[in-house]
């Protein structure tokens, strides 16, 4: 029965982090901005150390960091007048270098990196549940409730503003969620592989249909696939879940460049 | 009615616009001419509230600019909009997108907000074209797509920048026609143009500017001396058969 509930929770988990991450996807993959996940859970990882090190609440610590970091970095760029992806690179690296040495300094060495850096799924607490279940909802809600604002703000946002489109708004509270999103599913997705879940369903997707409610569901669906496919291989085969699910979403992408190619 | 008055505007040391003291009363067809580098886009983006204002003053039926546009829409048809021609929209979609600030969160676009997109799509002679992806388009019918997007919200005032640049010969004098139509109709029209001679058929009201400002009724427009002697050897008048 442990087993049983142990098990059930973690394919939720899955199932629920894929879904969060793959709906915001088709915004990601439109606007360009994928690098942003990967910069995220890479700053994210020097959260969780800080967190660590303080002996404070893991996700909140984290997520306050990655939020301050990256308006640091819009400032940054604005004030000095940097190439912003520039400024990403480097914040990046650096949290991941400021994050390697904390935890090597403290006393906390041992803690499992590899957990963080490629997920555990099986290490997901009710609670945890509990936390993927709202981000997923939230995701959703936020997907539906701004579609408009969104695609114009993807379309083009200098346009969108002029036009009076609260694009600002939206492309902050975009910001954030994604940034929250990232952090409340780096236990199930590991700070390396969250990156991959937040572009493959919609660059697969994008191979097939053009149109953008259309691409947004397949790319939950697809997700969805790729989490219980993922989860079921991880199983029988004994590898890491986090990596099934990215491997088998690269494998739906392949065959929908195969796919593009035949239409 | 537009008035600007002692605007100044530089970048660095390098000065673009220098004392520009202009009325554009409501219901004129104005257009602006001048040679490259002269300020005309930039005179344009300051009075849309796209570049902020350094010196001067620009109010817009009697109020600040940027408080005016705050609370109004504005008809707008840049010269080159960067978009991605895969981006999943149709061209309704762009059309459509001129009414997207009516929308609250969670709102859907209403029958009757998809029928004035309509009539704005028919009326610049688009409808036809309405579920193509923009990718589909061509330079001419993206063109008045983006034309009924600027007038689809109602603005009584229409500028655009250069919208003969991406239209072939035989369409620019269609283009004109229609922009008088909506002038007629009550449009105030500000357009940057090179094309003096398709110009004079339509416009009612020509600004000639280099940095400073130099304005004519229509009565002067054809005098092409007046706009050699305003802009030097820099300008030629070309006349060009349609």
């Amino acid at each position: 029965m442990f087993t049983f509930d142990f098990l059930i929770r973690a394919l939720i988990a899955s199932v629920l982090s894929s879904l969060s991450l793959a709906i915001f996807s088709p915004f990601v993959s439109l606007r360009r901005i994928s690098y942003l996940g990967e910069a995220f859970s890479h700053m994210a990882f020097a959260g969780i150390a800080i967190a660590l090190v303080a002996g404070l609440s893991g996700r909140l610590v984290t997520l306050i960091f990655v939020i301050v970091l990256a308006y640091l970095i819009g400032w940054l760029s604005k004030r000095y007048k940097l190439e912003e992806t520039n400024t990403i690179t480097i914040f990046l690296s650096v949290s991941m270098a400021f994050a390697i040495i904390l935890i090597s300094l403290s006393s906390a060495y041992a803690f499992d990196l590899s957990s963080y850096l490629f997920g555990n799924v099986l290490l997901v607490s009710s609670a945890d549940l509990i936390l993927v279940g709202i981000m997923a909802a939230l995701s959703l809600a936020f997907i539906l409730i701004f579609y408009h604002q969104l695609f114009y703000l993807s379309y083009n946002a200098e346009m969108a503003q002029f036009l009076r489109i609260p694009v600002t708004f939206t492309n902050h509270l975009f910001l954030i969620l994604l940034a929250t999103n990232i952090v409340i599913n780096l236990k199930a997705a590991g700070i390396i592989l969250v990156s991959a879940q937040l572009i493959l369903p919609a660059a697969t997707i994008f191979n097939l249909v053009r149109r953008l409610p259309v691409v947004i569901f397949l790319s939950a669906v697809l997700a969805i696939i790729a989490a219980i496919g993922g989860f079921a291989l991880s199983w029988w085969l004994n590898i890491p879940t986090g990596a099934s699910i990215v491997m088998l979403e690269f494998v739906f992408f392949l065959i929908s460049l195969t796919l593009r190619k035949r239409s | 009615m537009i008035s600007i008055s002692e605007l100044n505007y530089r970048i660095g040391e390098h000065a673009i616009l220098q004392d520009i003291n202009l009325d554009i009363a409501e219901g004129e067809f104005a257009a602006i001419i001048g040679p490259n580098g002269a300020g005309k886009s930039t005179l344009i983006k300051l009075i849309l509230g796209l570049l902020p204002l350094q010196e001067g003053r620009i109010e817009i039926d009697g109020v600040p600019h940027l408080n005016w546009l705050k609370h109004h829409p504005m008809g707008y048809l840049p010269q080159d909009e960067k978009f991605d021609r895969r981006f999943p929209a149709t061209a309704k979609d762009i059309v459509l997108m001129g009414l997207a600030a009516e929308l609250k969160p969670a709102q859907r676009f209403s029958t009757s907000q998809k029928e004035r997109a309509r009539e704005a799509m028919q009326q610049t002679g688009c409808w036809e074209q309405a579920k193509k992806p923009i990718g589909a388009l061509s330079g001419g019918e993206m063109q008045r797509v983006m034309l009924a997007r600027a007038i689809v919200g109602g603005s009584k005032y229409l500028f655009l920048d250069e919208p003969e640049a991406s239209v072939d010969q035989a369409g620019v004098k269609n283009f004109f026609v229609l922009l008088k139509e909506l002038n007629q109709q009550g449009r105030t029209i500000i357009t940057i143009s090179h094309d003096l001679h398709t110009l004079t058929s339509f416009c009612s009201f020509l600004i000639c500017l280099n940095k400073t400002l130099h304005c004519h009724d229509k009565t002067e427009l054809i005098n092409a001396d007046i706009v050699h002697d305003f802009f030097g050897e820099t300008t030629k008048i070309v006349h060009k058969s349609y």
